[in-house]
């Protein structure tokens, strides 16, 4: 097998990389996406000794250049091909909760390292069934993922605090707290009133230097590209271990075929590379798609031949099912004092107090509750829409914008089966594919959820001194469509994120989650990788993985 | 400027070109026909009035939203009852005049503010007439496209910041000041 020619590949600080070239040969593993998934699961074979190409749609981000630290200056990190969103309550994708280019969402999220609850992985056998919502235990403990959280953690140094009150005990955190920023400060203020146990958040920015990483600045934009590097995205941890262990991560690389032969055994991927409209392929002996979930089961769906003609990896019916995301519902309070919402990180402090089913409260599962510090053209829209303001009293409102301070939630949402992602019936994309639809709409659950949680906000804003106080809906990450699963009939993958029905195909992001949580999902994905990675080792040393 | 605290000398170089263009480079009006173009001036001067500044100095909002649709950026998404961008921006600013006729007898443009105003809530409300409603619903086209689009470009632009009490970006320094009340020397 002839060795190809070396590429360069950005750097974290300014500087460029050598970079294996694999477009030629078959490699053992073709990852399709650069993110949480991704690169956790991409990086860690590499390091096992597999020859590895990461496929990323979007670009391969130079911190120090394609950053900006300006709201509209930052649109190109959001994945912003159409997508079409109905159902009763249409969600909000795009800048919402959808990345683009090398380290995926990682990029811009909120950096909240929550770990899911033990009781996460058993809410069909702790709660029973929900009339119209297919609650499901995981085909994995809490103990199982227990080490990948802790090898997640260490890799991406998350800071937290020395005590941390809800959950299994646990060892501390790798990186002592952040300082409360003032927004998190009121959290903290209202929550104490009403004696509702509060705690600063464990956040994945660094609070202390870190290799060759400096520490937080606390400049305000992380959900738009961190340019000091403090930020643990993937993109500045795991995708620089995958190039040095010898991975090639191949930018602006849209996937849009997995091919496969008549008996399901796939062995390549079919992408474009950049306005290049020649079709290229990607040979590897085995495909892991990480493209979160929307557009791994677009992809899967979008494979279908005559041998699966519902698409690929897909006997159950249940890819592109049981689509969910966390309801984000937010509370904001006009304060006396400024609160200067867009300074440091968005979320430094939070209330795990109602994130367990609550005998009584008329709803099972729960809901974290977390603080928010919109930017100003960000906080003018959300006012805008909450509460129809436009004119003169958009403007008069908004001259007091350093004095409100927002919480929000992260609320447990239901598996439904009528919730799904499928192919649009006649809209095509640049490639001429469909473009993904996506129907969602909230159980009455999720509704009487958010109904409490909205509540409880407005008395912890209320009890914080807050005046001029209202509420936003909003909603926050994608889940599910690829559930996880022992029964091949009712789930698309196994424990090992391994296809059910294809023995060479895995499937590693958010999309695997077959019940929701109340926590931000990326640590737990990346911790899915992580262990998946290991999985994958484990059955290729066995001669097991074909 | 920077009599005021902002200082660009302090933000990093891919910024200051992000704010210099924003400030220096307002694209010509190429989607919109002179007549739409002339509406929606109208429209955004009501959503974000700005009678307070001279014509020469009010932010620009119509030329940032035309130069979105000649490129067809779009956002990611779409909701299911709306055409794609382009259109429902034709359709939409056409339903206005629709409205405004059905309502007043006139076109938007030649209303008096308050009478602008009075439209501008018929399609706040999706109560408006008109057929471009048919494949446009109104209240949505409202609060989806219309205001979000005028809201964040006119809070896209420094003055609009200086009006907000917010002092502008500060990167690569960042705030050490970030308790309640706390001020970075230069936000003072």
């Amino acid at each position: 097998m002839s060795e190809g020619r070396t590429l360069h590949a950005p750097g974290i600080h300014g500087e460029t990389v050598p970079m294996r070239d694999l477009a030629h040969q078959e490699v053992d593993f073709c990852v399709i996406g650069a993110g949480a998934g991704g690169g956790v699961v991409g990086a860690k074979l590499a390091e096992a000794g597999f020859e590895v190409v990461i496929l990323e749609a979007g670009p391969h981000w130079d911190p120090t250049r394609d950053f900006v630290s300006d709201e509209l200056g930052s649109y190109r990190l959001f994945w912003t091909d159409e997508r079409i969103s109905g159902g009763a309550d249409p969600v909000e994708l795009g800048s919402n909760n959808s990345g683009r280019g090398v380290g995926g969402s990682t990029v811009h999220y909120s950096m909240v390292k929550m770990r899911a609850r033990r009781e996460d992985f058993r809410r069909r056998s702790l709660d029973g069934s929900v009339a119209g919502a297919e609650l499901s235990d995981w085909p994995l403990s809490f103990e199982e993922l227990e080490p990948y959280y802790e090898e997640i953690e260490d890799a991406l140094q998350v800071a937290g605090p020395a005590f941390y009150p809800w959950g299994r005990r646990r060892r501390r955190f790798p990186q002592r707290e952040h300082e409360l920023s003032a927004k998190a400060e009121v959290l903290v203020r209202g929550c104490t009133k009403l004696d509702i146990p509060v705690a600063p958040a464990p956040v994945s920015t660094l609070s202390a230097p870190h290799g060759d990483r400096p520490p937080c600045v606390y400049r305000g934009f992380c959900n738009y590209g961190c340019t000091t590097n403090a930020k643990s995205s993937i993109l500045v941890t795991y995708i620089p271990r995958a190039i040095h262990a010898g991975a090639e991560v191949r930018p602006d690389a849209m996937a849009v075929r997995i091919e496969h032969d008549t008996r399901g055994r796939v062995h390549g991927v079919v992408y474009f590379r950049g306005e290049d409209r020649a079709p290229r392929l990607q040979r590897a002996r085995a495909v892991i798609v990480a493209g979160y979930s929307v557009e791994t089961p677009r992809l899967l769906l979008n494979s279908a031949s005559p041998a699966f003609p519902d698409g690929l990896a897909n006997s159950s019916g249940m890819v592109g099912r049981c689509f969910m995301i966390h309801s984000g519902h937010q509370v904001f309070a006009r304060f006396a004092e400024r609160v200067n919402p867009y300074k440091s990180p968005p979320g430094l402090a939070l209330s795990e107090h109602f994130n367990r089913t609550m005998p009584g409260a008329g709803f099972i599962g729960g809901y974290t509750v977390e603080v928010v510090g919109p930017h100003v053209g960000d906080f003018a829209t959300r006012v805008a829409g909450a509460r129809g303001l436009w004119g003169d009293d958009l403007r008069r409102l908004m001259r007091d914008y350093t004095h409100y301070s927002g919480i929000g939630i992260v609320g447990e949402v239901l598996p439904q089966r009528r919730n799904f992602v499928s192919l649009h019936p006649t809209e095509r994309d640049v490639h001429g594919l469909p473009v993904p639809r996506i129907e969602f709409g909230y159980h009455d659950n999720d509704r009487r959820l958010i109904e409490h949680a909205v509540a409880r906000m407005k008395e912890i804003m209320a009890a914080a001194g807050g005046q001029d106080v209202w509420s936003a809906d909003r909603t926050a990450h994608l889940l599910g469509t690829c559930r996880m699963g022992r029964d091949a009939a009712t789930s698309v993958v196994d424990a090992d994120c391994r296809s059910h029905d294809v023995p060479n195909l895995f499937i590693c992001d958010g999309s695997v989650f077959p019940t929701a949580t109340a926590a931000n999902p990326s640590l737990t994905i990346e911790a899915i990788a992580a262990r998946c990675a290991d999985r994958i080792r484990d059955l290729a040393r066995r001669g097991e993985l074909s | 400027m920077s009599e005021r605290g902002w200082d660009p000398q302090d933000w990093d170089e891919p910024t200051r070109e992000v704010v210099r263009r924003r400030l220096e480079e307002v694209p010509p009006v190429r989607f919109f026909t002179p007549d739409e173009e002339r509406m929606l001036e109208a429209v955004a001067d009501r959503i974000m009035p700005q009678g307070d500044r001279d014509a020469g100095q009010r932010i620009p909002i119509v030329p940032w939203i035309d130069d979105k649709l000649f490129h067809d950026r779009r956002d990611g998404y779409r909701y299911e009852e709306l055409p794609p961008q382009r259109e429902a921006w034709r359709l939409g600013l056409a339903g206005i005049d629709q409205g405004a006729r059905a309502r007043f007898s006139r076109i938007f443009v030649e209303l008096e503010a308050a009478s602008q105003d009075v439209v501008l809530r018929d399609v706040q409300r999706g109560t408006i007439s008109g057929e471009a409603w048919a494949s446009v619903p109104a209240a949505r086209f409202f609060s989806a496209v219309l205001v979000p689009s005028i809201v964040k470009t006119y809070y896209a632009h420094p003055m609009a910041w200086e009006e907000a009490g917010y002092h502008g970006p500060s990167s690569p320094r960042g705030h050490a000041r970030k308790g309640l009340d706390g001020v970075d020397p230069w936000e003072r």
